[in-house]
């Protein structure tokens, strides 16, 4: 096989810290392969590196045999490498058409270039599928996912011959995950060599054929994925073998705690009702947009109901926050970026927002108290930083939701509402996330868990929960579920309306 | 790191020790030589050249007599009662042998002016007034409400001593100005058949706000109006813009109080009919002469008037007006 | 992972950084201090200087601690000048129309009552910005422009457009001179101690604030909100209260900062605040106050306000015109935030460079 980009013995440090120590790496065209690693591993640093963002402290890499040293991400795109990143990096106010051209030299106004640019762009677009949609639309106007293949357009404008894609699934709702898969599929066909990262393994199964594995900044391992089993791969990840992904905590269910009663909001949820019992972990499957969200949020009193009522332990309970976070609810909001985490702030002063009366006495705090107290809670669910007074923004994403998990932690709830706690974090961190929330309920905690990824929701769930535009079309305890007849539950009742 | 911190801060503090021990205080005994009297001149302001008369005249007394030295400061911030208070404080700290002082406001400063005396730096009052209470050397200024009663016979004098006219006024409380808007209403009201329609709008410190205050009031009463009086430089240039840009170039009388390049040419063009003139050098070059002479305790009148002229199309180009319109200024 | 400066790399910077506002301060002061021993006076490092300077500089500092909560919390304060100066008219027309003479028995009363109407006209505007910014959720700056000129009409109004001059004589002689810095110690409150009353009060007003931030959960609250306001609101902090009790809050140090504007100058005039709520401002990010929020030091806002009174005061020493005090003090405002810039890694470029260079 002749390899199409060639990274060979590549190092990059910032400062003490080494991100990528003699990384080495081939992708070949017409093939797919999977960067694979925990967050923290070094594949963003790689691929920055490859999109020019980053230089190399030592290292060589080449295309087509010839070398290659980006001097910037415009430089790195004339050679034919484009990157697809995780976060949209598009401008919402531009049409479809200049984002696309955008940072593409040549495109000075005037008719004769506009006509030409238009055929270029219509080509990308049809490529991704989105012949259906006009050029000039606003971007902003469009879905999340179509955005995604608008990205993915601009890397096919400038003949990339090489696309990186940086966990682009992560915010896809799953059929839009399958029209991504299938351009994914076009290009491989057409001759390109895809890196695709991705933190879900069915994910890679499903679309790459090669692997690569990196652990702290090295390269532990590579080759193709069908000589390799899941749990091998996940071994290479974390250094260790995992017995069990979903760590089982036994834990007693007991009587109903919270009532949920035609809960309905504008324009979710509507009409939920649910009964959620004492050392239970009830899980909420659906697409995004279903309303699973809107419904924490709710039942959280972030945002307005309209009608129906929550109760808890046959206790109506007052439509304001603080008063349903004294009364024993805690959300763990999925957007741990602008809302999960005052980011510039430190892991104390983060852990202790909102749970300041544990060390104050008539709005006096006790410093010692709280230092003592955040330092108890970075042991406790194992916080990976220097000192607790790091500022949140420089711990890696797992971390942070750690950060995040732990201040619920110490509000000392009984009912845990749980938005995405998963999403974005390694393998290694979800375990213990799984972990924890089984501890929560062998406490006789309430615990509702809402994720996108169904295997985790079967694995840790004691019931699941199907909500489709809006409504809880079925609930069931988990051993009557599996993934395809979740899949179909969720989609079955969005074609019935 | 801490620690770091500490050594640095220490470093710095044992620099500025030393180089303040090791200091070059020779050269500055020369400055402040026993024989030089150094005197601080403080204006309200320093961008209009009605100060840099003022200066002027200071310069001159200060090299006739010899040894004297000044210190010209205005406020950093103009017409702002609180920045005047620093400096005059700076101007005490700096160990000053007298300050000369036109007062932003007549009560703002008497404290400042009072903790001089209380430093053994004697003060005198230039231009405008200061409140009772400091023992002040002297007053010397226009006598603004004469000014303002030759500002109100001229205009008498140019709308045929009956008709409709605007006083527009400056900031309030400031002294000089509002003596000469005294001088003219009292003047005024010896003319039965002349009623002033508006004397309670203030034009503020700049040309730009006297226009526009300027261009609503001549809005306001526009075809009635026969007069308008200006009581200050500022206020005069927008009126004048605001008078021409309404067409009424002539028609409406304007008399002007201090003069400015298109006041002068108004005057001379016939949009202007007369200019209340001061003498800023003068009244420079009289508080320095007196401050000395106080120094060297000589008695010196309360109160010493500078004079005030009024310049017309007829006698612009005779002496002293044309002098007065044109004074020399300090660059 | 990271493609940010690491922390261990940035920590040397920071420490430094941090003391940042207090070493600039100490080498202005130097600075200063040689040239003026060389060309000047001689006289910029006396004590009485430093008492001119403090003096001054409390005037700027106890209307910029409360702007220094304000901007911790996110928010902005454009009106506090105008409100200042609407506190002092009120407080004069007080002294004019409904006091007695201070000699007179009884006058204490009357005293208080007058400080207290001038104080509360500043925690009643503290509040209105407060409301309306809370309930109407608009932004800050908008907000408090438009009370800007709502404070300087209002005041203009209750001053009938014009200067408000107390009764001499009703002023006490304590607050006459709050703001004396001359020689004569019986003016000072500690003779043995002749430091300017306004001083004192500033120092005192900064340590309450300080610790009100550093130790009470409520100035944590508002650091939490400064950061974001979405966590904090996740957080069960009831962010439109906390935000409007900062508001009141400040407008209680508005308060105090007119009443010390009001000893100084001994008048109302409300059109005398217009430019001062930069001069606020400027102090509390000289001192490292962050305008998005989250960041600013008690400290350091005071250590910015003796700076912006020291390089005035030197400048006056050194006979520098005043235009070029404006540029140096300009200067000297976008290199402490340009300073403050590359704690937070910024600019982005000069870091990447150094980062991959």
């Amino acid at each position: 096989m002749n390899a199409l980009l060639e990274v060979s013995r590549i190092s990059k440090r910032f400062g003490p810290t080494i991100a990528l120590d003699n990384v080495s790496m081939t992708a070949q065209a017409g093939r797919v392969l999977a960067l694979i690693g925990e967050n923290g591993a070094g594949k963003s640093t790689l691929l920055k590196t490859l999109s020019g963002a980053h230089r190399p402290d030592h290292g060589t890499m080449s295309i087509d045999g010839q070398s290659y040293r980006p001097a910037g991400p415009i430089d790195a795109r004339s050679r034919g490498v484009a990157i697809v990143y995780q976060e949209l990096t598009l401008a919402p106010d531009l049409s479809i058409e200049d984002n696309i051209m955008l940072g593409r030299s040549g495109t000075v106004a005037g008719t004769l270039l506009r006509s030409r640019q238009r055929q270029r762009v219509q080509k990308a677009m049809d490529q991704v599928g989105l012949s259906s949609i006009s050029p000039k639309a606003r971007t902003g106007d469009q879905s999340v996912a179509t955005q995604q293949l608008i990205e993915v357009a601009r890397a096919l404008v400038s003949d990339a011959k090489i696309i990186l894609f940086d966990e682009p699934t992560s915010s896809l709702p799953a059929a839009d995950v399958d029209r991504l898969f299938q351009i994914v599929d076009t290009l491989r066909s057409r001759g390109l060599a895809i890196i695709y990262i991705s933190h879900f393994l069915e994910e890679v199964r499903r679309i790459a054929d090669d692997y690569a594995v990196l652990r702290d900044g090295h390269s532990v391992g590579a080759g193709q994925l069908s000589q390799i089993s899941d749990d091998q791969i996940i071994s290479l990840m974390v250094g260790r073998d995992v017995d069990d992904l979903f760590p089982a905590v036994p834990h007693e269910i007991g009587s109903a705690r919270l009532d949920i009663d035609r809960l309905t909001a504008a324009p979710v949820p509507h009409n939920v009702s649910l009964s959620l019992r004492r050392g239970e972990i009830f899980g909420v499957a659906g697409l995004v947009g279903a309303g699973r969200t809107e419904l924490l949020r709710c039942l959280f009193a972030m945002q307005p109901t309209r009608s129906g009522t929550v109760r808890l332990d046959g206790r109506p309970l007052p439509q304001r926050i603080n008063a349903r976070r004294r009364a024993g609810l805690g959300l763990l909001s999925e957007d741990r970026k602008t809302e999960g985490l005052a980011q510039n702030l430190s892991i104390t002063e983060n852990l202790s927002m909102g749970n300041h009366q544990r060390y104050s006495t008539l709005g006096c705090l006790n410093l010692n108290a709280r230092s003592e107290d955040a330092k108890r809670w970075i042991e406790k669910v194992e916080i990976k930083a220097q000192h607790p007074n790091q500022c949140v923004a420089e711990l890696s994403g797992g971390n942070q939701q750690k950060v995040a998990l732990a201040r619920l932690l110490a509000q000392d709830a009984e009912i845990y509402l749980l938005d995405e706690p998963t999403k974005g974090i390694d393998v290694g961190t979800k375990a213990e996330i799984y972990r924890i929330m089984g501890q929560l309920a062998a406490q006789g905690k309430t615990v509702v868990f809402v994720s996108s990824y169904l295997p985790e929701l079967l694995a840790v769930c004691d019931r699941v929960g199907v909500m489709s535009r809006g409504r809880m079309t079925e609930v069931r305890v988990t051993k009557d579920w599996n993934e395809e007849e979740l899949m179909l539950a969720a989609l079955a009742a969005t074609e019935d309306e | 790191m801490k620690r770091a911190a500490n050594c640095l801060l220490l470093f710095t503090s044992a620099m500025l020790a030393a180089t303040l021990l090791s200091g070059c205080k020779p050269s500055s005994t020369s400055h402040t030589g026993s024989d030089t009297v150094r005197l601080a001149v403080i204006p309200k302001g320093t961008s209009h050249e009605f100060w840099k008369s003022v200066h002027f005249g200071a310069q001159k007394a200060a090299t006739e007599i010899g040894d004297v030295e000044i210190i010209w400061r205005g406020p950093v911030v103009e017409s702002d009662t609180g920045s005047q208070i620093e400096v005059v404080k700076d101007m005490i700290t700096m160990g000053v042998d007298g300050i000369v002082l036109a007062p932003n406001q007549k009560g703002g400063l008497v404290d400042a002016v009072d903790e001089a005396i209380g430093e053994d730096i004697p003060v005198v009052i230039f231009d405008s007034g200061l409140d009772d209470g400091p023992k002040i050397v002297s007053y010397v200024a226009t006598n603004n409400f004469k000014g303002g009663q030759m500002a109100g016979d001229a205009m008498a004098k140019a709308i045929g001593e009956k008709g409709n006219v605007i006083l527009l006024r400056y900031l309030a409380g400031s002294e000089s100005t509002e003596q000469r808007e005294e001088g003219f209403l009292d003047a005024i009201a010896k003319y039965p058949d002349i009623t002033v329609v508006s004397s309670d709008e203030y034009a503020g410190d700049n040309a730009t706000k006297a226009k526009e205050k300027a261009d609503q009031l001549i809005q306001l009463h526009g075809e009635t109006l026969d007069g308008m009086f200006a009581v200050c430089e500022p206020n005069a240039n927008g009126t004048l813009e605001a008078i021409k840009n309404a067409g009424m170039a002539g028609k409406i009388k304007l008399i002007a109080f201090d003069p400015s390049d298109a006041l002068i040419k108004a005057l001379r063009d016939g949009h202007c009919h007369g200019i209340v003139l001061q003498d800023p050098v003068q009244m420079g070059y009289l508080s320095v002469i007196s401050l000395v002479d106080s120094i060297n305790g000589k008695s010196i009148p309360e109160f010493q008037s500078t004079g005030e002229y009024l310049a017309t199309q007829d006698n612009m180009d005779g002496e002293p007006i044309k002098q007065l319109l044109k004074p020399e200024l300090m660059e | 992972m990271s493609d940010r400066p690491t922390p261990n790399h940035r920590a040397r910077w920071s420490v430094l950084l941090r003391h940042g506002p207090s070493l600039a301060l100490l080498f202005i002061i130097a600075l200063f201090a040689l040239l003026d021993w060389q060309f000047g006076s001689g006289r910029f490092f006396s004590s009485r200087n430093a008492g001119v300077i403090v003096n001054s500089a409390a005037l700027v500092a106890v209307p910029a601690l409360g702007m220094t909560m304000i901007i911790i919390a996110g928010g902005i304060d454009l009106s506090a000048g105008t409100a200042l100066t609407l506190c002092g008219t009120v407080m004069a027309i007080a002294f004019r129309d409904y006091t007695i003479p201070a000699d007179q028995a009884g006058a204490a009363t009357w005293i208080a009552l007058a400080l207290a109407l001038g104080l509360g006209v500043g925690i009643l505007c503290g509040l209105i910005n407060g409301l309306i910014i809370s309930l109407s959720e608009m932004v800050p700056f908008i907000v408090t422009l438009g009370t800007m000129t709502i404070f300087l009409g209002v005041g203009q109004v209750l001053a009938e457009e014009s200067t408000v001059y107390p009764q001499n004589t009703h002023l006490p002689d304590w607050l006459r001179y709050l703001c004396y810095t001359g020689s004569n110690t019986d003016y000072y409150w500690f003779s043995f101690l002749p430091i300017p009353s306004s001083a004192l009060i500033a120092i005192v007003l900064g340590i309450a604030v300080a610790l009100l931030m550093h130790f009470t959960v409520f100035g944590r609250n508002i650091v939490a909100i400064g950061s974001n306001p979405l966590t904090a609101r996740l957080c069960g902090i009831r962010v439109g209260l906390t935000t409007t009790w900062v508001y009141a809050l400040a407008g209680v140090f508005v308060g105090l900062g007119a009443l010390l504007y009001f000893a100084n100058v001994k008048n109302g005039n409300p059109s005398d605040g217009t430019g001062k709520e930069l001069e606020i401002i400027a102090a509390v990010v000289l001192g490292g106050g962050s305008l998005s929020g989250g960041r600013g030091s008690i400290l350091g806002t005071i250590v910015g306000a003796l700076i912006i009174k020291t390089i005035s005061s030197g400048c006056t020493m050194l006979s520098i015109p005043n235009t070029y005090t404006h540029i140096i003090i300009g200067v000297i405002i976008i290199i402490a935030v340009l300073i403050d810039g590359l704690r937070n890694g910024k600019p982005k470029w000069l870091f990447a460079r150094l980062a991959s260079g």
